[in-house]
Order: structure tokens, then C-alpha cells, then sequence
């Protein structure tokens, strides 16, 4: 008789002589030629409520401001417009000559208008030059503006140690050189800075070989391939992988490079919800039972792109529902990484780990060194096929130059500091560190009334300020008390929306962070901007009753 | 504010009229129109002020606002899609040239709740009609999806 398995048949039922062990202890095994260590613990780290709560709204009276706001400036706009026009004003942007003033124009004014009377008045809150590493203090340029922002000119003073709130350095390697990076200056004596070719010419490196098994080794995967720059990572490859008659389902708030990527594909893009999964099975149910647009063929394959962390929400993406709504209709999974490997899990490993699941369950995995690694350049990691395939078909191989290789040695020293190689555990400590300091940034942020946004364990805090004057005026008070912010308004965020995105860093101390939350105590109250409701800052003091309540009391008579 | 600009929504301009809030703005600023005419006494009686409020919320469509919508073609800002909404005035752009969304029902609803009023404050005299019918006409015949995209005489073509 047949006896697969090589169990006994008794009455109908195979008994295996093997005893299957659950809890096998990192049994390594070989798959295709790839030595692959078995999962752990399979178990999620713990009960992962989704972060899918609806963020606090602020009150309408807040919104009406914000529309006034906007459209004041706009009506402004079109008065100094027509002041400009008229030469009553001087005009300062681009113009035509006076012989040319027939011809079809080749700067269009309107184009410009939000630019040139909205943007313009601000604009001193952005493109700071700065003069030293960005670690957790940098070094700024100062620059003042004798015609209202039109130009800018350099004093020669520079400000120091202003504290950096805005740099993606979460895990604090971003810092000046010192002895530990001493490999890196040899991999530069050695191999010189360039790789003047692409991968499939002369730009291999036994470098990039080194650094692509360490990856994978890290990520928990098959095998990676690394590239020289991280949007060109998602431009190049999503065109490699989909093509036409394919299906791309991406988040509404998915990163240019991911766009681009999928733009330049030629599949079918259809954008869902972001972090909705109701809305994703809702549009993956019917691309599959509608087809193709106007053949009504299947689908050649779907895919769904999404980020670990958005950048501008400060969001987790809900990983296990997204996993099983993949598994259930047969789609595949592109994930980029770019915001949370490193500084999501509790070995960094990305927002894979930090929901506890299968390193088999994302199908591409991409992510960038430029966060917390602290060099540039992106990956794409997952099965040995899979990477295989885009060594070979992967347009940036073919056109790009590969990665530098003394960048290629810093993010080397970087994965070993995370790992925990020689023993320290200073990765470890970094780690931990940064999760403090969301969990303490977060909360104090919560506790003094301030309406942000993202899920609990993101290092990105956006918080809400909805009017455009706020926004910058926002930024210059911080500047000024010497503590540097990102702000972004419309229309890189919905029109209501302004916010300040604040990037917390493990190199970030306590000390740091209550000057900052001091200062920002501070300007929130000057500005108005604390929109929470008293409920939700504070939800114990609302869910029971104080018994120092005297109402309850009853008198006799 | 060009901060990681693009993600998804390739012209911001298509979504201002669905933002939260932004009705009950448009609502509050023609009551402060109409707070403001009731306030300069040089015009005694009410049906005047009314009149006036519909035919200025209309002409002030017509001017700022039919400007606003109804005139000014492009967007204020550069797009990431490098012009395709060039040729389109905010109208006509409003949620990618989906016709009878709600933000457009509310904006073609407000000036006959306008007319509506100010028809029973005048008493329905017969100059004063007309001139709020005028106006009332001069401003919903362009939002129809007939209209969309049309330009009589080759006014505002390009």
C-alpha cells in the first residue's frame, strides 16, 4: 500500500511516527539553496487593536477660520495681482520682456497665483540651509529677507544647536563621524567614492553582494536586492514586476514614488481609502468579478501597494486584516517601508514584526536606508524568485549606476549596530529608547490638548493646525526659541489641514523632549491651537463619577 | 507648503467644495452679506435689501464668484499632472467633471432658495422679478451638464 509520509494506515487514519513539535527551537532549514531560520514565535506580540479610530475633528468654527483664512488671502491676491498689473506695484516674479508682451506668454500668471501671493509670504519656513549633521541639534544658516520673502540673504551668523524635530533620524545614527565609522573610510580608501556603471555591467561589488545577504538576513527573508536611490527604488521597479492588463489597488496617500511607479506601469490603478479595508475588499471584490475595464477578461494579477508608516499621517497600516483580505482573494503585496523599518518591532525589523506575522506574508517587501539607516539608497527584499527576477528585469539595474560603496559599508556598520552584532546591544538600546520617547512625546501631546494624528507607536506626530497663518506662524516661534519643525499645508495636505509634523529620534533625550513639549505648551496656548475635547484629553477623569461631587449628596430636612 | 507634494489626488482644486465645513462657510458669509445691506440705512425697506442680497449673492457669483467658478479657468497652483485641467474653470473641475455631486447640488440649490426668498420679500412686483430672475437664470444655466464646456461666442475659450 501507499504510504506517504511514512505513517502506518490503521482503521482509515494515518498515524504519523514522527511526532510533529510545535515549539520547535530555530530549526534551521535549507529552501532553495537560501539557509532560512525558522520563525519564532508565531504568535502576535500582542492584542493589536487596528488603528483604524476616526481622529478627533475639530470643532466647525475652527474649519469656518481656516476657509476665511484662505479666501482672504486669495481676494488679496488678486488685488495685488491687479496692482501688479496696473504698475502700481513692483512686480518681483518672472516677466516677460516688453517686446514679447504679444506673444503667446510663457509664464502663466495664474498658475503661479498660489505660489506668488500665498506661498511666497511664508515661504521662510522651508528650505532652511543647515551647516552641520542633523543630529539631535543641527547648526542653521541664519537668512533675512528684505522684500518680504522674494529674496533671501545670507548674514554669515549661524545658529546653533537648534533642536531638530523634523529629521527622520529615528534611530540616532545620523551623527558626526567618529572611530566607530573608521570602516567606512577604508571601504572609501579601497574602493574610491562612484561606481560609474549599472548593476548588470561592471557595478557589481562584492560590497553590494555583502549587504544584500546581510539585509535579507535581517528582514527574515530569502534573499534582497539594494539600489542606489530609494525613489527610484519604487519608480523602477513596480514597472518591473505590473504591467498592462495587471490591477494596482494603492492607498490614496501613497508617496510620489509609488504613484509614479505605478503611472509608469501602464496597469489599472485604482486608489482605496487609506488604511480602509473595507473599502479595499469592497474594490477588490469587484475588479474580480468585473475583469479587465472593457474586455472583461481576468486580471493578470492584482497588486496592492501600501506603506508601513505614511509620512504624512504618521499612520500604521492595518497589516493583519490587509493579510488576510490578500490571502483570501489571491492579490499580492508590495509594501514600502520606507518610514518604519527600524523603528517599528521590537528588533526594528519593520511593521511585519511588529504585528508578530509570517515573513512569508508580504510578497515584496521595499524600504529605504535613508531613515534610520542613516546613508541613502532603497531594497526590495522577499523570496529568492522574486529577487532573482528583478536582478534581471529591473529597470534600474539596467539604467542606473549602483550604490556608492562607502554608503554601502555605512548601512553595513548600521544593520550590525541594529542587529546586535560583537555583542553590544547598543541596537537594542536604540530601539528602545525611541519607543519611549514616541510613547512619552505622544501622550504629553494628548495631555496638553493638542488634536494629532497616527497610530500610537509611529515616530511621525502630525499635529493639527489648520490655518494657513498658524502654520507659519507656528514654525517661526519654534525657530526662534531655537527648535526647528516641518510644517506642510495645502495642497500637499486636504485644504483644512495644515499641520506640524514633528519626527521623534532615540537621540532625542527626556531633556530634549520637555524643552520642545515646554515651548510647544507654550505657543498652543498663544496660538489657540489646542482643539482637543476636554473628554478625550484626559479620558479617566470623564469615566467615572468623582465622588467629591456634592450634587449627590442629600440633605435632610 | 511643497513639502512631499502629490500624493493621490492629482488636483487638490477638485476637492476644496467637499471639504468638512466648507457649506456652512459659504452659508455663514452670504448671511454676513445680508447682515451687512440690512445695516446701510440708506436702504429703508426690506424687500430692497433682499432683492439686493440675490442679486448681489447672484452678481457677486456673477462677478467673484461666477469669476471664482465660472470664469477663471486653470487651478491657482501647479498640479502635478502638468495641465490637464488647463482649460477648465473651477466649475467644471469640481470632482473630476462628475455631474450631480452634492457639492454641486449645493451650489446650484443656494441661489433658488435665494430667488425663493426674495421673491416673497419683494411681493412678487413685477421689476423686482425680473431682475431677480435674470440673475437667477444668468447663474444656473452655466452649471446645467449641458453647459459643461460649452463657450457661447468663443468667449473664454482659451
Amino acid at each position: 500500500m501507499a504510504n506517504p509520509g511514512g505513517g502506518a494506515v490503521l482503521n482509515g487514519t494515518v498515524h504519523s511516527n514522527k511526532k510533529q513539535s510545535n515549539n520547535s527551537q530555530s530549526k534551521n532549514y535549507v529552501k532553495n539553496g537560501i539557509l532560512k531560520e525558522a520563525q519564532q514565535n508565531g504568535k502576535p506580540h500582542f492584542d493589536y487593536k487596528p488603528d483604524v479610530r476616526s481622529y478627533d475633528e475639530a470643532p466647525r468654527h475652527v474649519l469656518f477660520l481656516t476657509y476665511m483664512g484662505y479666501g482672504i488671502g486669495t481676494l488679496f491676491g488678486y488685488l495685488r495681482d491687479f496692482m501688479r498689473k496696473w504698475g502700481i506695484e513692483k512686480c518681483n516674479a518672472a516677466v516677460e520682456r516688453e517686446e514679447q508682451k504679444d506673444f503667446v506668454p510663457l509664464y502663466q500668471d495664474f498658475e503661479n497665483f498660489f505660489t506668488r501671493n500665498l506661498y511666497m509670504r511664508i515661504r521662510d519656513s522651508w528650505n532652511q540651509p543647515i551647516c552641520s549633521t542633523p543630529g539631535p541639534y543641527f547648526d542653521l544658516m541664519e537668512r533675512v529677507t528684505d522684500d518680504y520673502n522674494w529674496t533671501f540673504r545670507h548674514t554669515g551668523r549661524v545658529i546653533k544647536d537648534v533642536i531638530n524635530m523634523g529629521s527622520y533620524n529615528f534611530l540616532g545614527l545620523g551623527v558626526k563621524y567618529n572611530e566607530s565609522m573608521k570602516p567606512v573610510t577604508e571601504v572609501l580608501e579601497k574602493y574610491g567614492v562612484g561606481v560609474p556603471s549599472s548593476r548588470h555591467e561592471m557595478g557589481t561589488l562584492d560590497k553590494h553582494k555583502e549587504l544584500e545577504e546581510l539585509m535579507a538576513k535581517f528582514l527574515n527573508v530569502e534573499a534582497a536586492m539594494i539600489f542606489g536611490m530609494g525613489f527610484a527604488t519604487n519608480s523602477t521597479n513596480i514597472p518591473a514586476l505590473v504591467g498592462k492588463g495587471c490591477l494596482i489597488l494603492s492607498d490614496e496617500f501613497n508617496h510620489t514614488s509609488i504613484i509614479l511607479g505605478a503611472r509608469l506601469s501602464g496597469a489599472v490603478i485604482r486608489p482605496f481609502k487609506h488604511n480602509n479595508m473595507e473599502n479595499l475588499e469592497a474594490l477588490l471584490r469587484e475588479a474580480i468579478i468585473k475583469g479587465q475595464p472593457r474586455t472583461g477578461r481576468a486580471w493578470r494579477k492584482i497588486l496592492i501597494l501600501v506603506e508601513g508608516i505614511y509620512s504624512m499621517e504618521g499612520s500604521i497600516v492595518n497589516l493583519p486584516k490587509l493579510v488576510a483580505l490578500k490571502k483570501k482573494y489571491k492579490a499580492y503585496l508590495y509594501m514600502d517601508e520606507a518610514h518604519s523599518i527600524g523603528s517599528l518591532g521590537p528588533n526594528g525589523q519593520g511593521v511585519r514584526e511588529h504585528f508578530g506575522l509570517d515573513p512569508d506574508d508580504v510578497d515584496v517587501y521595499m524600504g529605504t536606508f535613508t531613515k534610520s539607516f542613516a546613508a541613502c539608497g532603497g531594497y526590495i527584499a522577499g523570496k529568492k524568485e522574486l529577487v532573482d527576477y528583478i536582478r534581471v528585469h529591473s529597470h534600474s539595474a539596467v539604467y542606473s549606476a549602483s550604490m556608492s560603496p562607502p554608503v554601502a559599508q555605512q548601512i553595513i556598520r548600521s544593520i550590525k549596530i541594529l542587529m546586535g552584532e560583537d555583542g553590544n546591544n547598543e541596537g537594542a538600546q536604540k530601539i528602545q529608547q525611541l519607543a519611549e520617547n514616541i510613547k512619552y512625546f505622544r501622550q504629553k501631546l494628548i495631555e496638553m490638548g493638542f488634536i494629532i494624528y497616527g497610530a500610537d507607536n509611529s515616530p511621525i506626530i502630525p499635529v493639527l493646525l489648520y490655518m494657513p497663518a498658524k502654520v507659519s506662524a507656528f514654525s517661526r516661534h519654534l525657530l526662534k526659541k531655537k527648535i526647528g519643525v516641518v510644517v506642510v499645508g495645502f495642497p500637499a495636505t486636504p485644504l483644512a489641514e495644515g499641520r506640524a509634523r514633528f519626527c521623534v529620534s532615540s537621540s532625542h533625550t527626556k531633556e530634549i523632549l520637555d524643552t520642545v513639549l515646554e515651548a510647544v505648551d507654550k505657543l498652543g496656548d498663544l496660538l489657540n491651537v489646542k482643539y482637543l475635547s476636554k473628554k478625550s484629553r484626559c479620558p479617566i477623569c470623564f469615566s467615572e463619577k468623582s465622588f467629591d461631587d456634592e450634587t449627590s449628596f442629600e440633605y435632610e430636612d | 507648503m511643497n513639502v512631499e507634494v502629490a500624493h493621490s489626488e492629482l488636483n487638490p482644486n477638485t476637492r476644496v467644495m467637499n471639504s468638512r465645513g466648507i457649506w456652512l462657510a459659504y452659508a455663514i458669509l452670504v448671511g454676513l452679506l445680508h447682515m451687512v445691506l440690512l445695516s446701510i440705512p440708506f436702504f429703508f425697506s426690506i424687500p430692497v435689501v433682499w432683492t439686493l442680497t440675490n442679486v448681489i449673492h447672484n452678481l457677486y457669483k456673477a462677478q467673484a464668484m461666477y469669476i471664482f467658478l465660472h470664469t477663471v479657468k486653470r487651478t491657482p497652483f501647479e498640479t502635478s499632472v502638468q495641465g490637464k485641467a488647463w482649460l477648465f474653470i473651477h466649475w467644471e473641475q469640481m470632482d473630476y467633471g462628475l455631474q450631480f455631486t452634492s457639492s454641486r447640488k449645493f451650489l446650484s440649490i443656494s441661489p433658488i432658495v435665494l430667488y425663493l426668498l426674495a421673491s416673497f420679500y419683494t411681493k412678487y412686483d413685477a421689476a423686482r422679478f425680473l431682475i431677480n430672475t435674470a440673475s437667477l437664470l444668468s447663474i444656473l444655466l452655466p452649471k446645467l451638464p449641458q453647459f459643461h464646456g460649452v463657450h457661447l461666442f468663443g468667449i473664454n475659450k482659451y
